[in-house]
């Protein structure tokens, strides 16, 4: 081996110096485009609301770098697309770092210390890890072309529900040409990079540090082999290197230049948002201040300016608009171009060198950029958009904090705006006197503790439906007998519940919801118990993840925890096994809100029921179209409803015999579908408690 | 320009209410109230014209007769954007027929001196149809009842409007001001009034004024005042309809079978 | 002071029903030699006097007033003066729309007793005693009037049938007092047709209210009433959402269904506007989840059950 000194790479060998000069002069105008870019984007995320959240960067950071580094949240769902981003991200980093070195040693230690290390064996491993860097990256970028232009996934064409061919802002062209523009430029870096290795080497072989070193290069050698044997001089590659050098380093500044303006940028902004997300997103909504001067988002300088930066994150990466249940059914709404709309109105109205009148900020209605109320009323608020999102963007809180605007203006659903009307009334969506609500009691053959009354070891929080539907009411009665059965001391709240304000709040009625949390809470803190729990996954997440905010701090848990406990324990005992082929049906509110999928499974299997899942399952869970407040909203006549679209799901499953569910609201929703959608017959919907009673008779 | 608007917290009737010990009312317990949907129907026409106005500032006050309670309801007026509220209360109102309400509304009315009047066509409770038209008659103003359409520009001498008659037949007409005007559902479509605006209207002043605030008598409202007194409240039978039991498929045969008897005397 | 004055409500030159119902009204109400006297307050009131020229009329006193339809102003003054002049112990309207534009007035201007809405009123003890709804038809409220002399009623619509047969009753006249009219009559407009269903000629109805929920819940109801002969009809709440067109409401406001003789009603809770206009009808089957609804009180039959099972259990057992 030569020389260790000398096996290095010399920097602008054979340029005269004001070519150097230059470059340099270019690569500085270049860092200023950038930098200029970065103050933009960050003036225009500070003309947004304060976020009020705690900064504490260390963890935010550590938590960040993990999912970053795992790139366990990109590979959801589209593993080939992650891997593909993993080679990408790798290799680009790897190159970054590259560069870094170099400079480090050229431009800083070099000058100021005269120090130097980036040559011999360092230079070579250097030089092979760049290589190998290279490959990664130029193959990951080859997966995505090939991904776009050939596999065309759906959720990549763009195609946007919430607007018609004929608006103006219904054309996604300029996105798509971004998108080839990013994977080519990129593609060309990498590609004339390697060619570059490879003219040098042609260029010096007869410079031994260089020629015999050349296989810690193997791509640039394999080349430059290439060449030699096609003919290629040592003078002509001299020539070409310079030419191509220069172009290769212009691509490569114009590239950082364009970082700040592109959708490059989500390099920094996907970091971001990662850093600032609030895991409890979806399960845990915003409150409102009391001085605000609105209620909710109206204006985009309304949104804070976390949200601001979440919306510059997105990279289209069609998660959400895949997993969307209304978007699934045909409503006018995909979560990602609800984002895109409001970045499209950010850039242009933030953006700007000055903030336009407050006219101009309005992001509710029909113009481009701005997000039309049936779009924000078909959410179900499931929160599959924000779960499954790898950057972290929180669609729901922003849909909901749009939506308290419209419900403040009265935009909405008659029927809708008839049921918080009677909510506010009666306490109850069904419209009841507060006197029914403990009627379904009647029907047992014992008395139900007021736990208001006496003190109980745990408190039932029935909810609505279960109290006052019907159907659900036999299910409700059926859990008071298995709880009386297996010895457990409960009671009820009788006329002082009132509904918990789960789907209220993420109406966006919010002066209502905190009424019913305020009301709930102060009826509960007159109770003596240990621990609450219900039958509703909606009455469940509101409890245990909004109602601390209000000052109420429970132990809760839904009944299929409880349930669980008391069959391990023996108090439940199942007399007979139910062979049955079923599948269960996760509720958003018990399942992706608070991660309850082992309980209700575990109990099946002891039920002695073969559980066949559907493929939208646990975290996928596809929605019932309920959430939202959407079960108080008429879906339009004769489109396909969620809840219809998941039973021919399960209709898909050979020989299902019971199509399961653990929250009142499917029960209501899913017996409905089965009915509209043809199938009834085939299969039947039953309450896992429905289940676990039918097992107990001897 | 200024419209008065009368509102009305009315009760309906909780589960398993009882009567009271006097037989007169029901106990008030199970009185669940709330404000008269013709009134939100009537507010909400105030509204529009306040809104639809822009050279002559219109003034929407609404005005209650009732005890404190009847605050929460003006709240939820306030809350849907009228400017002021007023109450009337006095121990001797208690018992007032429609008539003697009408009395003090009238005298509200001479002090606020309104273009226009606005009252529900009746009442959910106690369904009279006789307050907005009696006050009308004690201010000697023109009026006219069970409105589904006005039309009315601030500054405007007259107000055209339209009646609707049994049988859906529409009667147009046209009236001079100032006026009482009774309001059918139906007209517009009310404004939800967010639980947030209802609790800023908290804030804002309800005038509370008594009947000597207002120059009448005592012996203007209740029972001296009215017209009529109630002597007695019960529960009617429970109507004269035969009822069918059994499971739903019991009950469907049933009313098959009824339908083809009838359906076979009709035909 | 006594006798009972009738004051009949007519519109474009005809004399309305509900008049005819008051003279039936009127004969429980007769004490000793008290007689029934009609009023006829119009331009031209002589071509209402064999309209109302009825059994139990005893007199007709015609009030020629300048107007030709419905004011408010004009028909008040001309009642007012003849109450005045007559003092009937008992003074009947029907409790109709023209009568919610001037019965409150007229009795606030005179001072009489007065009772709207009655469906009932009878002399207990020489006292008038008038029975009315309250709290949405849940309880009847007895009203009686102390210390007055004359007592207005405006009778509820269909609380009495009209008398069968003739009679030739004295028929006098009144000058009214002069009075400006204030509001003027302009036209009168027919309701939109909507579509083509004439619902006053249907025999067999079935009407759907706020029960059925949501307006994607019609076409059910719709295809039931195709399935059972039936035209479809509905209540106030439905037609003023828009979910089905203005022609096909029944009910005092609504079309008046006057052949129909078979009434199935689905999730009418039955406000008394309702109740009165198909109160005629001989055969009404009310299904509805509140038990406590008030359209039970003037069905034939009753069903409490939840209406979308019933409607399906109907689709099946309607063969």
């Amino acid at each position: 081996m030569a020389d260790s000194d000398a096996v290095t790479r010399v920097l602008f060998e054979d340029f005269a110096p004001s070519a150097v000069r230059l470059f340099y002069a270019i690569g500085y105008a270049a860092i200023a485009v950038f930098l200029y870019g970065v103050y933009a984007q960050v003036r225009k995320y500070r003309r947004g609301a304060p976020a009020g959240i705690p900064l504490n960067l260390w963890p935010r950071l550590e938590s960040m770098l993990e999912i970053l580094l795992s790139h366990r949240m990109i590979n959801r769902r589209d593993r080939k697309a992650g891997e593909a981003h993993r080679l990408i991200f790798y290799g680009f980093v790897l190159l970054f770092l590259g560069t870094a070195i170099i400079t480090l040693d050229y431009d800083i230690v070099g000058p100021l210390f005269g120090v130097h290390f980036w040559h011999g064996e360092f230079y070579l491993w250097f030089s092979l890890v760049l290589d190998v860097a290279g490959v990664m990256l130029a193959g990951g970028l080859l997966y995505m072309m090939y991904r776009r232009g050939w596999l065309k996934p759906p959720k990549l064409d763009y195609a946007r529900p919430d607007r018609a061919p004929t608006d103006p802002d219904y054309d996604r062209s300029n996105y798509r040409r971004e998108d080839w523009a990013f994977l080519w430029t990129l593609l060309a870096i990498a590609a004339t990079g390697y060619v570059l290795e490879a003219l040098r080497l042609v260029w010096l072989q007869g410079r031994p540090a260089v020629w015999d070193t050349r296989w810690w290069s193997p791509v640039g050698a394999a080349l430059a082999e290439a060449y030699r044997s096609a003919g290629l001089s040592a003078a002509t590659a001299g020539v070409l290197r310079r030419e191509l050098w220069w172009f290769h380093g212009m691509l490569a500044l114009l590239f950082i230049a364009l970082i700040p303006f592109t959708k490059v940028k989500h390099i920094f902004t996907a970091m971001g948002s990662l850093m600032f997300r609030d895991p409890q997103a979806a399960q845990r909504l915003p409150r409102e201040p009391a001085d605000l001067p609105r209620a909710g988002v109206q204006f985009i300088t309304d949104f804070n300016w976390k949200q601001l930066l979440s919306l510059d994150a997105c990279t289209k990466c069609g998660r959400c608009h895949e997993a969307c249940p209304a978007r699934a059914v045909g409503a006018p709404l995909s979560p990602r171009d609800v984002i895109l709309s409001l970045r499209e109105f950010a850039n242009k109205t933030l953006g700007a060198a000055q903030l336009p009148a407050q006219a101009e900020l309005d992001v509710h209605g029909k113009a481009p950029g701005q997000v039309a109320m049936e779009t924000l009323w078909a959410c179900r608020t499931c929160m599959a958009c924000v779960e499954v999102c790898p950057v972290a963007i929180e669609h729901v809180p922003i849909i909901v904090q749009m939506r308290r605007k419209l419900v403040e203006d009265g935009e909405m659903d008659p029927q809708l705006r008839k049921t918080l009307q009677t909510i506010h009334k009666t306490g109850n969506s069904f419209g009841e006197s507060r006197r029914k609500r403990a009627a379904w009691t009647k029907a047992l053959s014992f008395p139900v503790k007021d736990a208001r009354k006496e003190p109980v070891d745990v408190l039932w929080f029935v909810g609505d439906y279960a109290s006052f539907d019907p159907r659900n009411q036999k299910v409700t009665a059926g859990f008071a007998t298995l709880l009386h059965d297996a010895g457990v001391d409960f009671g009820i709240l009788y006329d002082g519940e009132s509904n918990a304000g789960n789907d209220v709040r993420r109406v966006g009625e919010e002066g209502l919801y905190e009424v019913l949390a305020e009301g709930n809470i102060n009826t509960l803190s007159g109770a003596t118990f240990n621990s609450i729990v219900t039958t509703d996954p909606h009455s469940y997440n509101t409890i245990r993840n909004e109602y601390p905010d209000f000052g109420g701090q429970y132990e809760i848990e839904h009944y299929t925890t409880l349930l669980l406990k008391l069959m391990q324990q023996g108090c439940v005992s199942v007399s007979r096994q139910l062979d049955l082929r079923v599948t269960f049906h996760d509720p958003c509110h018990l399942g992706r809100f608070n991660q309850g999928y082992e309980a209700p499974r575990e109990i099946l299997k002891r039920l002695g029921c073969e559980l066949v899942e559907m493929g939208r399952c646990r975290s996928n869970s596809f929605c019932c179209g309920a959430g939202g407040g959407r079960i108080w909203i008429p879906d339009p006549v004769g489109a396909e409803k969620p809840a219809q679209n998941r039973m021919r799901e399960a209709a898909r499953i050979e020989g299902l015999q019971v199509f399961v569910v653990s929250c009142p609201k499917d029960l209501t929703m899913f017996e409905d579908a089965l009915k509209t959608s043809g199938l009834e017959g085939k299969f039947v919907v039953r309450e896992l408690i429905e289940l676990v009673r039918e097992a107990l008779i001897q | 320009m200024k419209i008065l608007v009368a509102v009305k917290q009315v009760a309906a009737l909780d589960e398993d209410f009882e009567i009271r010990g006097d037989g007169r009312d029901v106990e008030a317990e199970f009185l669940l109230r709330d404000l008269n949907e013709w009134d939100d129907f009537s507010l909400e026409e105030a509204m529009r014209i306040k809104e639809a106005s822009s050279a002559i500032p219109v003034e929407v006050v609404v005005v209650s007769i009732g005890p404190e309670e009847a605050d929460e309801t003006l709240r939820k007026c306030l809350a849907k954007g009228a400017d002021r509220a007023i109450r009337v209360w006095d121990d001797a109102i208690e018992n007032s027929d429609p008539i003697a309400i009408a009395r003090v509304i009238a005298a509200v009315a001479r002090r606020e001196a309104p273009e226009l009047l606005f009252a529900g066509t009746q009442s959910s409770d106690h369904a009279f149809a006789a307050t907005g038209i009696a006050t009308a008659a004690l201010l000697d103003w023109p009026h006219a009842a069970v409105l589904t359409q006005l039309t009315y520009t601030p500054g405007a001498r007259t107000a055209r409007f339209r009646r609707e008659l049994e049988g859906g037949l529409l009667h147009e007409m046209e009236t001079d001001l100032p006026a009482v005007l009774t309001i059918q559902l139906g007209i517009n479509t009310p404004r939800y009034a967010s639980l947030r605006a209802i609790k800023q209207a908290a804030a804002k002043p309800i005038d509370v004024l008594s009947l000597a605030d207002l120059s009448v008598p005592a012996s203007a409202v209740g029972e001296a005042g009215s017209l009529s007194r109630v002597r007695r409240m019960y529960v009617p039978e429970k109507g004269r309809a035969q009822m069918i039991e059994g499971s739903v498929e019991e009950q469907a045969r049933r009313v098959v079978e009824i339908i083809r008897e009838a359906a076979g005397g009709a035909a | 002071m006594s006798g009972v004055l009738i004051i009949a409500e007519h519109r474009r030159g005809e004399l309305r029903p509900g008049t005819l119902e008051l003279v039936t009204a009127a004969q429980g109400a007769r004490r000793g030699t008290d007689k029934v006297a009609v009023a006829l307050i119009a331009e031209s009131p002589e071509t209402l006097i064999a309209a109302a020229s009825v059994a139990g009329v005893d007199e007709i006193v015609t009030v020629k007033v300048p107007a030709r339809e419905f004011d408010p102003d004009i028909i008040e003054a001309a009642a007012k003066a003849l109450i005045e002049a007559r003092q009937p112990s008992l003074a009947l309207l029907p409790h109709s729309i023209d009568a919610f534009g001037y019965a409150a007035a007229l009795a606030a201007k005179t001072g009489c007793g007065f009772a709207s809405d009655v469906f009932r009123f009878e002399y207990l003890d020489d006292r008038l005693v008038a029975t009315r709804g309250g709290y949405g038809q849940k309880v009847n409220i007895e009203v009686d009037f102390p210390g007055k002399a004359v007592v207005l009623l405006a009778v509820r619509g269909g609380a009495y049938k009209p008398p069968e047969g003739t009679a030739s009753p004295a028929v006098s006249s009144f000058k009214a007092p002069a009075v400006k009219s204030r509001v003027r009559s302009i036209e009168f407009i027919e309701p939109p047709a909507g579509d083509d269903v004439d619902m006053t000629t249907a025999e067999f109805i079935l009407s759907i209210g706020r029960g059925i929920g949501e307006e994607a819940n019609v076409q059910k109801f719709r295809e039931l009433a195709d399935k059972l002969g039936a035209t479809l009809g509905c209540s106030r709440p439905i037609a003023d959402a828009g979910w089905l067109p203005k022609s096909r409401q029944v009910g005092q406001s609504g079309k008046t269904a006057s052949a129909c003789k078979l009434y199935i009603a689905m999730g009418i809770s039955g406000a008394i506007q309702h109740l009165a206009g198909m109160k005629h009808v001989s055969t009404i089957i009310a299904i509805n989840s509140d038990a406590a609804a008030s359209i039970f009180s003037i069905a034939r039959y009753g069903v409490v059950a939840d209406i979308f099972e019933m409607a399906d259990a109907l689709e099946e057992q309607y063969q």
